[in-house]
């Protein structure tokens, strides 16, 4: 039988809306000025208000790309959470007045879940189980999925994400917030060995950036003493370095999962992943240990609703659907 | 109160100590440069409140909610990457502040407007590479 899914994503800044039949994406709608420009008005940056703004545009452009009409849903999936509550609330409140008017299933989806299961919407899809590498600027963690539907948490930073590492170093450089995509570029024309920062090791497979970030304050408050102007004069061997250092760090504990475990499927997913020094770094080790790699689609790495889509595909095959009483949760721990 | 070369280990008095004094402020600023040591105190405070959730930066998600062993919400925020006071409106802010939750704030400045008066603050100075100043004032 047919399976059409409407899904909707607005756990933090992005309002997306996508559409998938039978496991394929038809449509994926991120709420961007160009979208907005169509209907009028601005997008404003950072509210629960420009998501409710945006939804009912993002959705109609979202039905309207994948050419379904909305009385051919057979679901609607949304993000119930982890994220900000008023911005969970306008997808989930729409979602269920949707699933409510149309008579069709409602499906809640787990954020972070949906990250890993970005993987499988488009070749080549990993199989079960294997392990994901979520990076992001909010997110660091090392998951075992076991299927779809079964996934444990083996590792997590507890203090500052790696995105945040990222674009916190860049920061204390003088560049522009987020300044981690800024650091990627500058690495490219720098020595990742000229200068070394210490890597906080701990316990098991979990991670802490907050220590090198303030190792790196240290070392430059330390260097602009002797030189005023060595960040501009070292800005490329600088930036090679603490990104030499962080995707060190986050390899260390995947090799780690791995040996522990002995999955060699490692898929990576989240904004970060598009981080050049970390896909060469991961396309080494895979090389080197005989690992298979996954690495989606730079759209389907940062937050959207295909993932959710996905995610929403296995649960409706599975049969698990929610209820109109749910609520979003600000607190969403994977696999409960 | 001012706390002089707390090394790191000796967080956990001092957050013992502040939250003696502080009961029923439940706005809270916290204030340094980045580095200082703000989410790590914030830690330090939420082991005290016996909080079981991993205390993570909310950099991204700007604000963070934890459990405390009583079943009290706890909310964690940082306004980092926020604008001006209208973003931090549009969120919610006045709601959790307002909801009588113990609320942990880093980068506050951004939302100067919407702050009570009656806030506690909290200043954390970097002495030395192991060692912090940490000043409160009270309401």
């Amino acid at each position: 039988m047919d399976c059409i899914i409407l899904a909707i994503e607005s756990s933090c800044d992005e309002t997306s809306a996508s559409v998938l039949h039978n496991g394929k994406i038809l449509s994926n709608v991120v709420a961007s000025q160009e979208v907005h420009h169509q209907y009028g008005g601005v997008v404003p940056e950072l509210a629960s208000r420009a998501h409710q703004q945006n939804i009912v545009p993002v959705v109609s452009e979202s039905l309207k790309n994948a050419n379904i009409n909305k009385k051919q849903l057979n679901a609607v999936a949304f993000t119930r959470g982890p994220g900000l509550l008023g911005a969970l609330l306008v997808g989930t409140s729409f979602a269920k007045s949707f699933a409510l008017a149309l008579n069709i299933p409602l499906i809640e989806v787990n954020h972070m879940e949906a990250h890993v299961l970005a993987h499988f919407i488009d070749e080549p899809k990993p199989t079960f189980p294997f392990l994901c590498l979520t990076v992001s600027g909010g997110h660091t963690q090392i998951v075992l999925v076991k299927s779809a539907l079964d996934m444990e948490v083996i590792g997590e930073t507890q203090d500052d994400a790696v995105g945040e590492a990222f674009d916190k170093t860049a920061k204390l450089m003088g560049l522009p917030y987020p300044g981690g995509p800024l650091v990627d570029k500058y690495a490219k024309e720098g020595n990742p060995l000229a200068y070394t920062f210490p890597a906080t090791e701990m316990p098991g497979l979990n991670y802490s950036f907050s220590g090198i970030k303030t190792a790196f304050m240290y070392f430059l408050r330390d260097q602009l003493k002797a030189n005023p102007r060595f960040v501009e004069e070292n800005t490329d061997d600088i930036c090679a370095s603490i990104q030499h250092t962080l995707v060190k760090m986050l390899l260390q504990k995947v090799k780690k999962a791995v040996s522990e475990t002995g999955i060699r499927q490692v898929a990576i997913a989240g904004g970060v992943s598009a981080n050049s020094g970390l896909r060469q770094a991961l396309a080494e080790e895979a090389k080197k240990r005989n690992w298979e790699v996954f690495i989606p689609r730079f759209e389907y790495c940062t937050d959207n609703a295909a993932m959710i889509a996905m995610a929403a595909y296995f649960k409706y095959e599975a049969g698990r659907f929610t209820h109109q009483m749910v609520s979003p949760l600000a607190r969403m721990p994977i696999g409960v | 109160m001012i706390w002089e070369n707390v090394r790191q280990e000796e967080l956990a008095t001092v957050a013992r100590e502040v939250l003696a004094k502080a009961k029923g402020h439940t706005v809270w600023l916290l204030e340094g440069e980045m580095g200082a040591g703000k989410t790590t105190f914030i830690k330090a405070l939420c082991q005290e409140l016996k909080v079981k959730d991993a205390v993570s930066s909310p950099s991204y998600a700007l604000v963070n909610q934890y459990l405390s062993e009583d079943g009290e919400e706890i909310y964690h925020f940082d306004f980092y990457r926020i604008k001006d006071a209208w973003e931090a409106q549009e969120i919610g802010t006045e709601e959790y502040l307002a909801s009588g939750n113990l609320c942990l704030i880093e980068w506050s400045e951004r939302i100067a407007p919407l702050l009570p008066t009656d806030v506690l603050t909290v200043y954390i100075t970097i002495s030395s590479d192991t060692t912090r100043t940490i000043r409160v004032d009270f309401p």
